[in-house]
């Protein structure tokens, strides 16, 4: 059996060594015997093409195979589930206007190798790559929210750190402005374990109506359809950035790992959104069932055989029919190169005239961008997945071959952990510690990073970064509705407990979102680890990934007991180590999608009169592991704050009743930097120029001061009139939530807590407004 | 009927034409090069984006299109014509703003001593000018966002300053939020030569303005404890002011 392509490897008469050398010389990261597994799936020798394809298709970025048995304990169904994963975007429900049934598309990927080595462009691309798979569910894209990591900015690699830091937010805001896609939220951490291995995230969301979403799949009976390649001209750029998302990062291939990371272009991207949108309303009025996907990882081949593979028929493909930017391109660089900007449309014959016509006249791609076009590639069929070049097949299989991946059973190993709590002294000065503490940069104000971003474009903002806890968005011109976005994830719990860090993360998300008065409706992951073939970091994994399940099951949807909030989006990011060994903290980042029927309910975090009840919910506890406080000396201590997940749920729960009665003024939860942090913020307000100070009590307790000012065990801070206690204490009744009165709010612009602290908030606001500008500086 | 004309790069266009529904007109979205209807519409918004992704300078490229071109005739004819943000970058090169038919001003890089480049905060602006315009029915101080990193009005002719407050052609200017003229960052965001904000043509219906009203046509837009519902919201004022000259012409 042959196929008779010229590019034939015959790998069937090859020694291992022979395969070693083949596959080194092609920079190929397949194993020996994942070559073998090739020759045995296909029955016959493959092309060069086919090995190319099933190297990237293999790569853990693509197939999962580490991950996968383990990724099944996450919820993914549940009442507010619209799309569940498993196409390019998740999609929950989120609102209903007659027959009209709303969703939030959402989706979450990392981009991590890619900004480590070409940071600009590797954050660029990031955002870019996230869209679009938002955009391909047929959904408007409304915002973005970018979870960061960065090594330690005072460390021994801080100048290459500051450099990534600045480069990545310049990335980001340099895509994502001339869009005119918003970013709503976002968190930033410095720290060490990120010297090797930046961390940028993207999450995105996207609104659209049910009826209209836009399937990842060629459409039912679809043979005969045509298949198009709409974008940017395909070119040698991103070959292989799959597979070299796959491995562990080593300064040697510094230059091939440049070439493998996408070359960005907004301008490019901001005209094929408004021509696809274009698209998505002329088949609506034509009622034209269509398939459309994104081009991310494995370029055509993977959108096209995923799209083949979905819809259970195959292709004709030509790869001489592809638009490219230069002549002589290796067939399976056609096939396989990562170019950004492009799309993939499966459309029945009768529509392929609108499309072109749309792409390629009306918005005058070719005029408007070099080389960039729709062309009609191929057909689709009821056989194998064919692609052709110069008239021979280089690639033939089933769809479900092609796209069916590669599954390993790894399990996690065990290893001794020698954390411990330090011994400290109680500070001399608390208000001089909590200064501090502001001004350490995971806890300082981040307004230098997202005055970058345009916040405002599309007008839908209603709370934008630095004003709350979470973001929120009317996203539906001329609707009350609120949409609220929050990302989180603490890397130094995770660094003491991949558990405990994981089980916090859902924690902060969800309560984040609750602090505006949004109850939670889905969730993203994107579990950022270390190298999965070590068992040590597999274990961190694994208990990551429990860590997120138990925590959504315990924490459920609220008015629907026992369902757990779903995930609806995620990625898996494995190889985050430096070739000297430097692994990151473990990361599985959280996104949280909340609701609030009507936004004029929401409430922000700064302070907003004086003469208010200040209470606090969540009971103070000694656990500072992964601390600030404990940062600041140098520790990392042990005992990171352990969750009650039923008490959670409770007070979550009751803060947005509370919120939703109407009953809270402001409101901040209490995590990064403990009470102190969260009272100080709410005094400072986004723009640190507060004028509501406060005079707190901190009231008898076994817990030393500096516990009570700085453990970042969960809770919230809510302010309230004192006229309504008696109507709040009901509704924490109901809940069984207990609540403890810290205080009153004044008219002095400062921080008391009479014989412990009195803190200005000049002071308060240089210390909290230096630390990130320093750290980046 | 208004026409908002996207160029090439154009991101604001979707929320310009609900600001200018909101305030009572018809509008549309007209793709650069749909040049089929162009005669039949009253008025004219260019809105904010990056058109033909800033190559050169912030609008220069598109200031050359054909239907530039035509706006100039429009304009000449009275019709109003209001650029935000790109759409103020091109109507300065276009020299449609100050309004000689050349290229007069420089809308250059800001200078910002927080954040280089591009910058995107809430300021507040204010009327500064008694003419009477297409634009001015704007009485108190105005919170409005600003998101560029080309917005600094500048030029070296100090007779064209003179000339232009003299004319009145200065319309609105960076305040604090007590309307006292910006002296300085962060009131003045970009270092904006005399804090302007915004400029009109001499005949008051060609204005170039580099803060978003679209972005502030609703309450829910305010930031913090402004923040209201979909009632309308101080940027809205523009559209509307827009509109009466429309009805009154």
């Amino acid at each position: 059996m042959s196929l008779g392509a010229a590019d034939e490897v015959a790998i069937s008469s090859m020694s291992d060594a022979d395969i070693s050398t083949f596959l080194k010389e092609h920079l190929l990261t397949l194993s020996v015997d994942e070559c073998k597994k090739v020759v045995e799936l296909l029955g016959r020798d493959p092309t060069l093409t086919e090995v190319h394809i099933f190297n990237i298709q293999w790569s853990e970025h693509c197939s999962y195979k580490s991950s996968k048995q383990w990724l099944k304990m996450l919820p993914t169904s549940g009442p507010t589930v619209m799309l569940g994963v498993g196409e390019d975007a998740g999609i929950v429900r989120f609102a209903q206007d007659g027959e009209d049934v709303y969703g939030i598309a959402m989706s979450h990927e990392s981009h991590n190798h890619p900004s480590q080595v070409v940071p600009y462009e590797g954050a660029a691309t990031g955002v870019g790559g996230n869209i679009r798979d938002v955009l391909c569910m047929g959904a408007r894209v409304i915002a973005c929210a970018d979870p960061l990591r960065f090594g330690d900015p005072n460390g021994k690699e801080k100048n290459r750190v500051k450099y990534i830091a600045n480069q990545v937010v310049d990335g980001i805001a340099g895509y994502g402005n001339p869009l005119g896609v918003p970013v709503l939220a976002g968190d930033v951490y410095f720290n060490s374990s990120f010297d090797d291995n930046c961390l940028v995230n993207v999450v995105t969301l996207g609104v659209i109506k049910e009826k209209d979403i836009i399937h990842s799949a060629a459409p039912p009976n679809s043979e005969g359809h045509d298949i198009i390649v709409v974008g940017k001209a395909t070119d040698a750029s991103g070959f292989g950035g799959a597979a070299f998302a796959s491995v562990v990062l080593d300064d040697e291939q510094e230059e091939y790992n440049k070439g493998a990371v996408q070359v960005p272009d907004p301008f490019l991207k901001n005209i094929l959104v408004r021509a696809s949108e274009s698209v998505f309303a002329a088949a609506r009025k034509k009622k034209v069932t269509l398939g459309f996907k994104d081009m991310g990882a494995g370029g055509i081949m993977c959108a096209t055989s995923e799209l083949c593979e979905s819809g259970g028929v195959g292709a004709d493909i030509d790869l001489e029919k592809v638009h490219v930017a230069v002549e002589g391109l290796e067939p399976y660089v056609i096939a396989c190169a990562e170019t950004q900007e492009r799309f993939a449309w499966i459309c029945p014959p009768k529509f392929t005239s609108t499309i072109l016509r749309i792409y390629n006249e009306e918005f005058e791609l070719p005029r408007v961008a070099a080389g960039a076009r729709a062309s009609v590639v191929g057909k689709v069929t009821t056989g194998d997945y064919v692609l052709q070049y110069k008239g021979k097949p280089i690639c033939k299989a089933p769809a479900s071959v092609v796209t069916k991946g590669i599954e390993y059973t790894r399990v996690g190993g065990s290893y001794i952990t020698t954390f411990r709590e330090p011994t400290l002294k109680e500070p001399t000065d608390y208000g001089s510690m909590g200064l501090k503490i502001l001004r350490h940069p995971n806890v300082a104000s981040k307004a230098s990073i997202y005055k970058h971003y345009d916040t405002e474009v599309q007008g839908l903002a209603v709370v934008r970064p630095g004003e709350a806890d979470a973001g929120v968005q009317a996203p539906v011109p001329g609707k009350y509705w609120g949409v609220a976005l929050s990302v989180d994830h603490n890397p130094r719990y995770s660094r003491i407990s991949p558990f405990h860090g994981a089980v916090n993360g859902v924690a902060e998300a969800m309560r984040n979102v609750a602090c505006v008065g949004a109850t939670p409706i889905g969730m993203t992951d994107c579990l950022n680890m270390g190298n999965p073939e070590t068992s040590e970091h597999f274990r961190d994994f694994i208990e990551s990934v429990e860590g997120l399940s138990v925590a959504s099951h315990k924490l459920w949807l609220k008015d629907y007991p026992e369902k757990p909030v779903p995930f609806v989006a995620g990625n898996v990011s494995f190889y985050n180590q430096s070739a000297a060994g430097n692994t990151i903290d473990p990361s599985p980042i959280i996104g949280c999608v909340g609701k609030i029927d009507d936004y004029r309910k929401v409430v922000r975090t700064q302070l907003v009169a004086a003469g208010s009840n200040l209470l606090m919910i969540g009971e103070r506890k000694d656990e500072l592991g992964g601390s600030v406080y404990y940062d600041v000396h140098n520790e990392l201590g042990k005992h990171v704050p352990e969750l009650d997940l039923e008490v959670q749920r409770r007070e979550m729960h009751a803060v947005i009743d509370l919120i939703d009665a109407g009953l809270v003024k402001s409101c901040h939860d209490i995590s990064d930097g403990g009470l102190f942090v969260t009272v100080a913020e709410m005094i400072l307000g986004k723009d640190a120029d507060g004028k509501i100070g406060v005079d707190v009590t901190l009231g008898a307790s076994e817990l030393a001061v500096s516990r009570l000012l700085f453990s970042e065990t969960p809770g919230y801070v809510l302010e309230v009139d004192f006229s309504n206690m008696k109507e709040i204490e009901k509704i924490l009744g109901e809940h069984q939530v207990a609540s403890t009165v810290l205080g009153t709010t004044t008219n002095d612009a400062e921080f008391l807590i009479k014989e412990v602290l009195e803190v200005s908030v000049a002071s308060m606001a240089e210390a909290w407004t230096s630390g990130v500008v320093e750290a980046m500086k | 009927m208004i026409a908002v004309l996207m160029f090439p790069g154009s991101n604001c266009e979707n929320e310009t034409k609900l600001a200018c529904e909101a305030a009572g007109m018809k509008a549309e979205i007209v793709r650069w090069n749909d040049v089929s209807k162009l005669g039949s519409y009253s008025g004219y918004v260019l809105p904010g984006g990056w058109s033909y992704e800033d190559r050169i300078r912030a609008g220069v490229i598109a200031s050359k299109d054909k239907v530039v071109a035509f706006l100039k005739e429009e304009a000449a004819a009275g019709k109003p014509i209001l650029g935000i943000c790109n759409g103020c970058q091109i109507l300065v090169e276009a020299g449609l703003i100050p309004g000689s038919g050349k290229l007069e001003m420089a809308v250059a890089r800001n200078e910002n001593p927080l954040v280089s480049g591009y910058y995107c905060t809430w300021v507040h602006m204010k009327k500064t000018s008694s003419k009477k315009t297409a634009f001015s029915a704007v009485d108190e101080v105005m919170a409005i966002p600003i998101a560029h990193g080309e917005g600094r009005f500048v030029t070296k002719d100090k007779e064209l300053l003179a000339a232009l407050e003299e004319n009145g052609q200065i319309l609105f200017r960076y305040c604090d939020v007590g309307g006292e003229i910006a002296k300085a960052f962060p009131d003045n965001p970009n270092g904006s030569t005399d804090a302007i904000a915004g400029i009109c043509n001499k005949e008051g219906n060609v204005l170039a303005m580099m803060p978003h009203p679209e972005r502030a046509s609703w309450m829910r837009q305010l930031p913090g404890e402004h923040a209201g519902g979909e009632e309308a919201g101080p940027g809205l004022k523009i559209f509307e002011s827009m509109k009466r000259y429309i009805d009154e012409n």
